[in-house]
């Protein structure tokens, strides 16, 4: 199902996004470094284009509905849910708005294919809020997936109740 | 770039023979390497080297201070080891390559500061601006070479070279190992 397509490719990407992300900005050299800085902003691009796909998905189609439990864990689920979602648009624009205001005036060219517009003037100031809100979003969002993901494997091995098959 | 003086015992061979006192040098590309470093806040430090340019020596081993040296660099040929990071610090931000395809070195003076040592004074052009730079070099005959190795320091900003300071620092290294051979 396409819905289920679209939660694993951006769930894949959002994933590479926070390794490159984290990575870029502690190890390597000043070349392979500026590389991936390129390709984290073109994974973004990506992720955005998934994220919108996603949103017009749940605009057009109902979801299923949830899995029956107990209350306290639907609640659970549908507030990481959510939050999920949330903390991926706010990422993402966050990291848009880091490129576009970043004082130097470093182009996105997506995978090197065509070049990506910027949202706001270069502004070392716009660019400090931005960037520290593209990190806190960043490492929030890991949290939540990791909350997610682990109560997705509880289901799978513990509870062994069908919530996971219903994403396969 | 640079220029020479020479080994005493040399000079002596010169006089002795009453030798043309200039002897014409070309830079051999296979044994040259202009690199350069800068720093920038927040980022590991970038540092790579021109892959194209050429040079010509004159010197004058009795009387260095009437030796020249000239030599230009293709402003294209930089090689920082990603060809998109290469292609940033080409286009129109930094060096602007179209617009100012080379960067080059003209002496205006020789002074020789030890019996292996120069200091060379001359005219850097960078994005087509010309201004003073000295720079000193260490100078070795090694069979029917000259070896060079030259440590300068530029302040880029004096050049116009304002782009992503303070950022980007203003401070370039400028390392450079040559040979020329005698034409």
């Amino acid at each position: 199902m396409a819905t289920i397509a679209l939660h694993w490719s951006s769930a894949l990407v959002i994933l590479a996004l926070l390794a490159i992300g984290w990575a870029m900005l502690r190890l390597f050299g000043a070349a392979a470094r500026f590389d991936l800085y390129q390709l984290h902003k073109s994974l973004g691009v990506l992720a955005l284009a998934l994220f919108a796909a996603r949103m017009a998905a749940r605009a057009v189609t109902k979801a299923p509905p949830p899995f029956p439990g107990p209350a306290w864990e639907m609640r659970a689920a549908r507030l990481t849910h959510v939050t999920l979602y949330a903390l991926t648009g706010v990422a993402i624009l966050a990291g848009w708005l880091t490129a576009s205001s970043a004082p130097l005036p470093i182009p996105t060219i997506v995978f090197g294919l065509f070049p990506w517009p910027d949202i706001a003037p270069r502004d070392p100031n716009v660019f400090a809020v931005a960037s520290t809100a593209h990190a806190w979003a960043a490492y929030a969002l890991a949290a939540l997936i990791a909350l997610h993901a682990g109560a997705a494997v509880k289901h799978a091995l513990w509870d062994r109740d069908g919530v996971m098959r219903r994403m396969v | 770039m640079k220029a020479l003086f020479a080994v005493p015992a040399l000079v002596a061979a010169l006089a002795a023979t009453a030798a043309v006192a200039k002897s014409n040098w070309v830079i051999d590309p296979a044994r040259t390497h202009i690199k350069f470093a800068i720093d920038a806040a927040g980022w590991p430090r970038t540092s790579g080297e021109f892959r194209k340019f050429d040079g010509r020596i004159t010197v004058d081993f009795e009387r260095p201070e009437r030796s020249h040296v000239a030599f230009s660099v293709r402003s294209e040929s930089l090689d920082i080891g990603s060809a998109s990071f290469e292609g940033f610090v080409r286009g129109p931000a930094m060096l602007n390559a179209d617009a100012f395809p080379t960067i080059s070195f003209e002496s205006t003076s020789v002074e020789k500061t030890s019996d292996k040592s120069v200091r060379v004074a001359g005219d850097l052009t960078l994005l087509g601006v010309t201004k003073p730079l000295a720079v000193d070099i260490d100078v070795t005959r090694a069979g029917g070479r000259l070896e060079f190795t030259a440590h300068a320091h530029l302040n880029r900003l004096d050049w116009g070279f304002n782009s992503g300071f303070p950022i980007i620092s203003k401070d370039v290294e400028i390392d450079i190992t040559s040979a020329a051979k005698e034409l």
